[in-house]
């Protein structure tokens, strides 16, 4: 363990820490470009110089190793004019058309600059024309004059997504990066090289122009596109109506977790945001009133008319002929929720959550999972574990197609990926009840007795297990979207109605009660889980194997 | 180096004199002035009105609508955008003026242009005038020298609410004094064609 | 005198002060914007115009009353509506009634009648303008009371006790005029102010009482409750009794205190100042002092004297729009201090002192 002091800071690291990763233990940022945790070293920026005793030059922190007893310093004057240095170099061919470019606000070269820039230019030369706004994928533009060469995205597409479609060509200042000749860079991951600049070379086609960063509210949370978990970040502009074409969420953005996605997440992924306020969402409650066509009504009436429909129904042929689905893109506090109201309040036998996999999920090395749902893990713990009966969602449609169902509760969008909407249409035909708790309108709302339009998880806070079992937070980034409504808020208005116990309103205080009521979630609390994640599958392991 | 001086107000108060606190003189003094000002101001009334071309004016007033008070050039005066030489907006919708704005007056809808060295382009650009409070932060921030307020136009008035939001044409429209010369805008006459 | 005779004098007298009363305070509404503006170095009001003809904004008399009878009369809901239409009537009305003391002329002969040049030569002249002036408190005071409003009664109580505190030296100063004419008749008072001083000086009130003039003045001016003591109203800020009036009631208090103005130059004119008197100006026309003399028909010698007094009563019109926009306001208790602590006692020993010189000099 070679100890190394940095600015007057002393700590022990392994050997192997380089020592840009040893002065981030401490705290201390040096400067870089090129250095990316999540990707080789190339130490062609030269941005990090930092002094070191005996040393007869700078080194760069990035690419040298530390060795017993380094003394680093990060802040002396021979560093500050070396930074100066290269970012005049840097930027001698950069165009500086800050004022157009999206990376603004976010860009490395503006914050080092405004640190340590010379200010007083002292080039005389002309600056080299190279392309621009050349769309060079579906998702990234390229901006060649832009680029500083840092080389960190040809690095991406060579390590992490092992797509190799971009390069570095020509020399001398004429080098210029450039997709492979005849190759579009449209890689499952491409949306990450927007995230890997440094400045704004690459940048992203679906957040081009749309709202300044700074405009931008960010929220911890974590993408539900598979049952992988991806840590993300909402971006959304709150603030000003007018931008981002009016909605609210701009974009999604990985957020570093070590255990689960890395630094990275897929396009899939990162472009699911439009789902939050796209043109199908369920704004109001529907309801089929006797006698007339589907009606958009008010709270009051579409919940008076559940407790109606379905108090009468069940009166007429019973809970056994009563069915709920839940699937598995609900997170464990509105599983929890379901399950209080329908299974130990309702009685209702009959409670699914297991869907047919997903024909469309694809599964690789690096972060997808074929299991499009968000919470599969949890639904099993929360749904699946208390049941006896644990049918599976074939057998309820196969049991409404057939005629036995009256009532039954689709709670979740999760069945529209699964079947087509004839066969929706076919099974559910003979339900006479039919109450779907959904975030977009479709077959199933257009089939329902009462659509109740329910908030997707960029509204509302929550917890999901991924595919390992482990247990992750998301916050509420944004107001719920038209009317819609949260479904630990509505379910609880609903067992008043009916006077019985629902699960609490807030999601802290249900996951509070799912945590005294499930052994997998005992002594977890939205604190304990954190930032994050915890996988509490590992920590049983942990204690079995004690 | 600066250093607070503490005033204490009681001491600055002057003791008057027994003159002064009879107030009469003082009555007297105020009423000589001011029926000073009178005599000469109503002199030089007269002889002007009888033609005396040299004679001081009797008033230091401008006439308004039809005799202008002459602007600084420096003046915050209603903004405009400025053109390229082939006529489009300068302005690239950056939003710099729209988030220096401490009143939230401008709003900015921006959109992509084909020419890769423009790339990008104000949609709508609209300032709520009744909001502006005439700071010039969105002046200085502007990075292409794209809004200017240097019109001369100081006379701004609209029938509505919503009259008084400029749209883009509107701000394009508008010159700057300097080749307006000294004809006046009739604003209000401008925002009533709209 | 025929009876006939003696109603169209009457008539004809009352006419023409009544209307040189109200003519005057129209002026008055104009010389107060234009004469500030001047002393302000402005021009003032100037725009209003007929077919182009602007005269130096005089249309803006005509403009004014257009505007005060064409503006929505608004009534608050007060359950005292007649007196709240009352409230101005009365400040106007005994405004008005005190002119009819005022002598501005001295007599002619008509048919071989003489018609004294006064609506009424009471003997009790002053007395009857003090009681006109007291009654006129009572139009601020109902205006205040029935406007149904919290500031405007504070108002009409802070105009109250400002004229009740400055009609005692108001009162007071005059002692020392009449116990030197010996009259309570203002017709008396004028004639005894036609002798002169050490053999040139008029004899005049104000070389008379010139602490008298000074007491009289300041009273007066705060009788009229213009600046600098507007405490009742002070439009600016703490806004007064007729809060609640607008339209001609409006316009009818802000007559009421030009007329008071022309009121008060009147009796300074009159007490203080010779009234109708021409110094040198007898009966028969100019004696001088050195004994050379102009001898004139009494219709001139008529003719000028009313002249004077009409040019008396506008200078001290124009002193008060001075004072008006050159002093700053009084606080109440200023007013107040003033009032009772240095104008009172002044003025009793102003009393005083004239009685003994008086008596001393009788004996």
């Amino acid at each position: 363990m070679p100890k190394v002091t940095i600015d007057d800071l002393t700590i022990d690291v392994p050997a192997g820490t380089t020592v840009i990763q040893a002065a981030e233990k401490l705290g201390i940022y040096i400067p870089r470009y090129c250095y990316h945790p999540g990707l080789s070293i190339a130490g062609s920026c030269r941005m990090c110089l930092v002094e070191i005793e005996k040393a007869p030059k700078l080194q760069i922190a990035c690419y040298t190793f530390v060795t017993e007893g380094m003394i680093v310093r990060t802040t002396t004057e021979k560093v500050i004019v070396a930074r100066q240095a290269i970012l005049e170099f840097l930027l001698a061919n950069h165009p500086l058309d800050c004022p157009v470019c999206d990376q603004a606000g976010e860009c490395k070269l503006q914050e080092f600059y405004m640190q340590f820039g010379q200010y007083d230019s002292t080039l005389l030369e002309n600056k080299l024309k190279k392309h621009k706004a050349m769309p060079i994928g579906p998702h990234i533009m390229l901006d060649s004059e832009r680029c500083i060469l840092c080389s960190r995205c040809v690095r991406f597409v060579d390590e992490v997504s092992k797509t190799h479609e971009l390069g570095i060509f020509n020399r001398g200042d004429h080098s210029e990066l450039l997709p492979v000749k005849g190759v579009t860079v449209d890689n499952p991951y491409s949306g990450c090289l927007a995230d890997v600049c440094p400045v704004g070379a690459l940048t992203d086609r679906d957040f081009r122009f749309k709202v300044r960063v700074w405009y931008l509210d960010k929220t911890e949370s974590v993408c539900h596109g598979c049952s992988r978990g991806c840590n993300i970040e909402i971006h959304a502009n709150r603030r000003r109506s007018h931008h981002n074409d009016g909605k609210l969420v701009a974009r999604l953005k990985p957020r570093f977790n070590g255990e689960v996605n890395g630094h990275w997440m897929c396009d899939a992924g990162r472009y699911s945001y439009k789902r939050f306020e796209s043109e199908d969402r369920l704004l109001q409650p529907l309801v089929r009133l006797t006698g007339k066509g589907q009606e958009k009504a008010d709270w009051t009436l579409a919940l008076s008319q559940v407790d109606e429909q379905v108090t009468h129904q069940i009166g007429r042929t019973g809970v056994a002929a009563a069915a709920v689905i839940a699937t598995p893109d609900l997170s464990n506090e509105e599983l929890y929720a379901v399950r209080r109201l329908f299974m130990q309040g309702m009685k209702i036998e009959k409670i699914a959550h297991r869907c047919p996999a997903d024909p469309n999920g694809v599964e690789d090395n690096l972060l997808r999972k074929s299991d499009t749902f968000a919470n599969t893990y949890g639904a099993g713990l929360i749904i699946g574990a208390p049941h006896t009966a644990d049918p599976t969602v074939e057998t309820i449609l196969e049991a409404a197609g057939a005629g036995k169902l009256k009532t039954l509760f689709i709670v979740g969008d999760g069945l529209l990926s699964r079947y087509s909407a004839d066969v929706l249409r076919e099974k559910l035909k003979n339900v006479e009840t039919l109450i779907t708790i959904q975030t977009h309108g479709s077959v199933l709302t257009e089939l329902a007795t009462v659509a109740l339009p329910m908030t997707t998880f960029a509204e509302t806070d929550g917890t999901i297990c991924n595919s390992e079992g482990r247990v992750q937070h998301f916050d509420q980034a944004i107001p719920p979207v038209g009317q819609s409504r949260p479904l630990l808020e509505m379910l609880v208005d609903l067992a008043n109605r009916w006077e019985l116990k629902a699960a609490p309103r807030l999601p802290e205080s249900c996951f509070a009660e799912l945590a005294g009521n499930v052994e997998y979630f005992s002594g977890l609390t939205y604190s304990k889980i954190g930032d994050a994640g915890v996988n509490p599958s590992r920590r049983s392991a942990a204690t079995a194997t004690a | 180096m600066g250093t607070v001086r503490v005033i204490n107000v009681s001491e600055r108060r002057r003791v008057l004199t027994f003159w002064e606190r009879i107030y009469l003189p003082e009555v007297w003094r105020g009423l000589v002035l001011t029926a000073r000002h009178f005599f000469v101001n109503l002199w030089r009334h007269t002889l002007r009105l009888f033609g005396v071309k040299s004679a001081l004016p009797g008033a230091a007033t401008y006439q308004y609508p039809e005799v202008r008070r002459p602007q600084s050039p420096r003046l915050r005066t209603l903004h405009r955008l400025a053109k390229r030489p082939d006529g489009t907006p300068r302005c690239v919708a950056c939003m710099m003026c729209e988030t220096v704005c401490p009143a939230f007056c401008i709003k900015i809808v921006a959109e992509e242009v084909d020419d890769p060295n423009i790339e990008k382009r104000p949609k709508s650009f609209d300032i709520d005038i009744g909001r502006c409070v005439f700071c010039g932060f969105c002046v200085e921030a502007c990075p292409e020298d794209a809004i200017r307020m240097d019109t001369g136009i100081t006379e701004i008035g609209a029938l509505s609410r919503e009259g008084m939001v400029l749209n883009i044409d509107t701000l394009l429209s508008l010159p700057p004094k300097s080749e307006r010369g000294d004809k006046p805008v009739d604003f209000l006459q401008q925002q009533l064609v709209q | 005198m025929s009876a006939g005779m003696e109603i169209g004098a009457a008539v004809g007298k009352t006419i023409f002060i009544v209307m040189f009363a109200l003519s005057l305070g129209g002026l008055l509404t104009w010389v107060e914007r234009k004469q500030s503006a001047v002393m302000q170095d402005r021009i003032g009001a100037n725009r209003a115009s007929i077919l182009g003809f602007r005269v130096w904004g005089l249309f803006h008399i005509i403009a004014d009353a257009v505007k005060m009878f064409t503006k929505e009369d608004f009534v608050p809901d007060t359950p005292h509506k007649f007196i709240h239409a009352l409230a101005p009537v009365l400040s106007i009305f005994f405004a008005l009634l005190s002119f009819a003391v005022i002598p501005f002329g001295s007599s002619i002969v008509i048919a071989g009648q003489s018609i004294g040049l006064q609506v009424a030569d009471v003997n009790v002249g002053i007395l009857f303008i003090f009681a006109m002036m007291s009654v006129a408190v009572y139009g601020v005071v109902l205006a205040g009371w029935s406007s149904n409003n919290n500031y405007s009664l504070l108002g009409g109580v802070r105009a109250t006790a400002q004229m009740i505190s400055y009609e005692i030296t108001f009162g007071l100063t005059l002692v020392g005029v009449i116990m030197i004419f010996q009259t309570l008749s203002l017709q008396e008072i004028v004639r005894a102010q036609g002798g002169l001083l050490f053999g040139f000086l008029p004899m005049w009130g104000v070389f008379l009482q010139p602490l008298g003039f000074l007491l009289f003045m300041t009273a007066a001016i705060a009788e009229t409750k213009r600046i600098p003591f507007d405490i009742p109203e002070g439009e600016s800020e703490i806004i007064g009794f007729f809060l609640e009036y607008s339209s001609m009631k409006f316009g009818m208090f802000m007559f009421a205190d030009f007329i008071e103005q022309i009121l008060v130059a009147s009796m300074v004119t009159t007490f203080f100042f010779g009234g109708w008197q021409v110094p040198y100006l007898g009966d028969g026309g100019f004696v001088f002092p050195w004994g050379s003399t102009i001898d004139m028909n009494t219709w001139l010698v008529e003719s000028l004297r009313v002249i004077s007094f009409v040019l008396k009563v506008s200078f001290f019109c124009w002193l008060q729009m001075l004072i008006r926009w050159t002093l700053p306001r009084f606080r109440f208790d200023q007013l107040m201090n003033l009032g009772w602590k240095i104008l009172l006692p002044l003025s009793l020993a102003n009393a005083l002192v004239t009685a003994i010189i008086v008596l001393w000099i009788g004996r």
